[in-house]
């Protein structure tokens, strides 16, 4: 890291770029929707006209040696629906979380290469076309007016580098008002933009996707004409990285950090070529050095991928980034043909915010739409096991149940509302010539459905069906009242569910068989459902922020888990067990055919800081890791954490401002998040050696 | 079938030995080194531990044939990493017909002995013949002072240093640095003199005694007393590696 970068990363560290935001109240911009209800604008006008006060609003600010400019100053994002107006959209539609597009991947490189002019062009020529309907006429004036607007705010920007003698900065904005990037610096510059807007047109979780992929053309080119050397490009980068932590305190998230930078690297090209190249490896060495939640680096491996990717990635997991996080291309790409992606777009995938795999430029998919608790199926059937003569008997009442929730689930999802988001749109491909905003209709329409308490739904029934059903240790009475009574009463019973009963994690082909019939189960149940968009369902295995609210209010299991009492988060062993160790939980969790449970969600290993003290323990991580990829394994994510350090940060959060530690499907700082949270994560610690 | 007695068993253990490997501990140690960080491992019989989360049994009588398979599980883990097992403990050659027994089970795999080197020769001599790797430990080479701080003399542990030296199997020296014990210029140089013809030695691992090492002794009902003081740090020389010997501090 150059003394450049560095100072920079302090500036942004120490937040003094704060001082140039502020509130939409102190510009006269928190009461728009007022106005615009008054005017009876459309949604899409609202949309455009918000984007357009805003960047007229923005003021241009250039921090200390910065070359990749723009920085929000703006610190939160109007509503376009008063209060009373969003209510009633709210009582007549399925609203999404914040209901606007989020979470999804957008085709930046496109407008990086052609330049706005191009654009335009493209959105003129279909506007002379005849086959529109007032809808699509608006909708493609709108694309047209947000890239004026936006032409203007580079403008802004250019004459205010200008006027502080920036010039390098000034020409390079020049040239990106109307034409595409030429260089890897300006390409950096454009993506910047890109994705300023689109926080600033409300849109959040806004991805990265292939960064390596579409910027490496830029890079190579630059190299190969000699006018960047490989230092220059890698500050360059360090900028870009440094650049996503600026303004992501705004975004909005369930949690700070919860931002939604994903950057996915390497990949298997649809001819077998690993992607894996030389920006790839720029990346993790950026990241390594700058040590920030942003971007959030994924990587797509396969059986084939060198043990040396892995290694570089461990060198990230050892500094407690939380990341990167792996994705098995042997098992996501056709998991994602099965689903009715093309080949192609298969091979193409990124991934969301936390882990869902998603398709770029294509795919509005909401992979997150809803989740089942897995777990409260089995807990809820418990009741009628005296109805069943076996544990066969038992599972089908648990299947029914699943099926059950599942019907229930999908009919809440009917007639979705989801804000305009016209400049996104100009970033996904069809919108232009389908003259309909992406949150209407894109290629793939696909909902996602989280799996939560996987491993404790798993555990329970494999007690139910060892001390129940086989050696009838356990009576109906017994466990009704055991459960009922949170255990208490019944210690010796509970010790007995907790530590002596089979348990996921633990390569026992008893319980792992239980767990795979179940995801088996889950995917069935959401096989012949069809949303509304004509898209698809996929069952996955990530939790998100379900891990807490469906534990909370959870009654004690068959698995010796008390009442409320935490359940894991993702894919991963229940809490309190003493595990044998990572390679019997890898074993145990590649077990199910991952294949069907294609929404994402990784398994999680946690490990010590201690553990990695040398080249040659991180060597072993990477072998660790190539063998969970060799075996199946769909997803995988590894932290590195001191338990001590954690619990220092809680009485001393002043002294551990840098503690990084991942979340569900994110990292983030430790000393930001919420209690409930912290409490999880150390207890994920409390059963390690 | 022999029987013996372990105290854990640890998967993923990363510094015991090449590619990933399983560690079993074997519980009962001939030596009583009071820097010991395993101290349950010392007794061979089975012990209760004891925390403020409750008491549990610590010691397993388990068959050779048994270990073998519950090793063997994760076969394909070691064998695409060039990976195994790793016998520790307490002293695993102090369970000598177990041991042998356990290393003629599981021969297709990467096979480790950490040891104090503490064991008759002929002992010592099958179980190198059956091992991969030696993990010999040495702390002191002045035979007064060693039995002092270990309750047992060293003779037959030079011995089988220098048995194993003329093996030529692969062996790491690891070194336990205790503050004001053997953390001496005059000890390391001593010990370098030992294994300076070494063909064989990998490098030297140096383990700088912290005072976690502490933390099991009451579990047992032990009083954590060591004839030094904890929370000095130990000296560290680069003796080894000035003499061109490959050295990490673990």
């Amino acid at each position: 890291m150059n003394d450049r970068i560095k100072n920079l990363r302090q500036y942004i560290f120490d937040k003094n770029h704060h001082k140039y935001r502020r509130k939409p109240e102190e510009l006269g911009l928190d009461k728009l929707s007022d106005g615009f209800c008054e005017r009876g604008l459309s949604d899409v006008e609202r949309s455009v006209e918000r984007l357009s006060l805003l960047l007229k609003n923005e003021i241009p600010v250039i921090l200390p040696g910065e070359s990749i400019v723009f920085t929000r100053t703006i610190s939160s994002i109007p509503e376009i629906f008063t209060r009373d107006e969003w209510q009633h959209i709210e009582q007549s539609h399925f609203i999404h979380e914040r209901g606007t597009v989020s979470n999804i991947c957008p085709n930046y490189e496109e407008t990086i290469i052609k330049g706005f002019k191009k654009q335009k062009e493209a959105i003129e020529k279909r506007l002379v076309r005849k086959d529109l309907d007032e809808k699509g006429v608006e909708f493609l004036n709108a694309l047209l007016k947000g890239i004026l607007d936006v032409q203007e705010f580079i403008k802004k920007y250019e004459l205010y580098a200008y006027s502080i003698g920036e010039k390098q900065i000034a020409d390079t904005l020049h040239h990106l008002q109307n034409e595409g990037a030429e260089t890897f610096g300006e390409a950096l510059q454009f993506l910047r933009i890109l994705h300023f807007v689109l926080w600033e047109s409300s849109n959040y979780h806004n991805t990265f996707g292939r960064f390596d992929q579409y910027m490496y053309p830029f890079y190579v080119n630059d190299i190969e004409k000699g006018i960047l050397k490989k230092e220059e490009a890698f500050d360059l980068l360090e900028e870009f990285f440094l650049s996503c932590n600026k303004d992501s305190d705004l975004y909005p998230g369930i949690q700070q950090g919860d931002n939604g930078q994903s950057l996915v690297l390497g990949g298997t090209s649809i001819s077998g070529e690993e992607q894996f190249n030389e920006l790839s490896e720029m990346c993790l060495r950026a990241s390594l050095e700058l040590n920030l939640i942003d971007p959030k680096i994924n990587i797509r491996v396969n059986k084939n991928t060198q043990l040396s990717i892995y290694e570089k990635g461990s060198e990230l997991t050892k500094i407690g980034l939380g990341f990167p996080q792996y994705s098995n291309d042997d098992i996501v790409i056709p998991g994602l043909v099965n689903k009715g992606y093309s080949l192609e777009d298969a091979h193409n995938y990124a991934v969301a915010a936390c882990w869902e795999f998603i398709i770029p430029k294509y795919g509005m998919d909401i992979p997150n739409i809803d989740a089942l608790s897995l777990v409260d199926c089995v807990l809820s059937c418990v009741i009628n096991l005296d109805s069943c003569s076996t544990y066969a008997d038992f599972y089908r009442l648990v299947e029914r149940e699943i099926q059950n929730r599942v019907d229930r689930m999908c009919e809440k999802h009917k007639n979705i509302y989801i804000e305009p988001s016209p400049f996104m749109s100009l970033l996904m491909d069809g919108t232009i010539e389908r003259a309909k905003d992406i949150s209407l209709i894109a290629k793939y329409n696909n909902y996602g459905i989280h799996g939560t308490g996987i491993a404790t739904a798993v555990d329970s029934l494999a007690a139910i069906k060892r001390y129940y059903f086989e050696n009838k240790e356990i009576t109906y009475d017994l466990l009704i009242a055991a459960l009922k009574n949170d255990f208490i009463g019944y210690e010796q019973l509970q010790k007995t569910l907790r530590y002596d009963a089979p348990k996921m994690g633990q390569d026992d082909d008893y319980v792992d068989s239980i767990a795979a019939e179940l995801l088996n189960s889950f995917d069935q149940a959401l096989k012949e459902k069809r949303n509304e968009r004509g898209g698809i369902y996929r069952a996955g295995t990530g939790t998100a922020l379900f891990y807490i609210n469906h534990s909370s209010n959870l009654g004690a299991t068959p698995d010796g888990r008390n009442a409320g009492a935490a359940i894991p988060a993702n894919y991963s062993p229940s809490i309190f067990i003493k595990q044998k160790g990572p390679v019997s939980v890898i074993k145990s969790f590649t077990k199910p055919d991952l294949k069907k449970t294609i929404n994402g969600g990784p398994l999680t290993l946690e490990f010590d800081e201690t553990v990695f003290k040398n080249q040659e323990s991180l060597s072993k991580l990477a072998m660790l890791i190539r063998s969970f990829i060799c075996l199946g394994g769909h997803q995988l994510q590894l932290n590195t954490i001191n338990r001590d350090k954690l619990l220092d940060a809680k009485v001393h959060p002043e002294s551990h401002r840098n503690l990084i530690v991942r979340v569900w499907g994110w990292s983030g700082y430790f000393v930001e998040l919420d209690e409930v949270y912290q409490n999880h994560v150390i207890s994920r610690f409390e059963y390690k050696l | 079938m022999k029987e013996g007695i372990i105290f854990s068993i640890e998967e993923f253990a990363i510094q015991d030995g090449p590619g990933i490997r399983t560690t079993v501990f074997l519980k009962g140690c001939p030596l009583s080194c009071p820097w010991c960080h395993n101290p349950e491992g010392i007794s061979f019989e089975p012990q209760y531990l004891i925390s403020k989360t409750g008491k549990t049994l610590c010691g397993e009588k388990i068959s050779s044939s048994e270990l073998a398979n519950r090793i063997l599980k994760n076969k394909d883990f070691f064998e695409s990493t060039g990976g195994g097992v790793t016998l520790t403990g307490g002293e695993p050659l102090a369970q000598p017909n177990f041991v042998i027994d356990f290393l003629k089970q599981v021969e297709s795999i990467h096979k480790t002995i950490e040891t104090s080197g503490y064991a008759p020769l002929s002992v010592f001599k099958e179980v190198v013949s059956l091992v991969d790797l030696v993990l010999f430990d040495i702390k002191i080479t002045d035979s007064e002072s060693h039995k002092m701080y270990t309750g047992v003399d060293n003779h037959m542990i030079l011995e089988n240093l220098n048995y194993l030296i003329s093996s030529e199997k692969d062996f790491i020296v690891r070194m336990p640095l205790i503050p004001g014990v053997n953390d001496t210029k005059t000890n390391m140089l001593s010990i370098y003199s030992l294994i300076s013809d070494a063909k064989s030695l990998i490098r030297v691992e140096l383990l700088p005694y912290h005072k976690t090492a502490g933390a099991k002794y009451g579990m047992i009902g032990k009083i954590y007393d060591p004839p030094f003081d904890p929370n000095k740090r130990p000296q560290i020389f680069n003796v080894f590696e000035d003499n061109n010997i490959n050295t990490i501090i673990l």
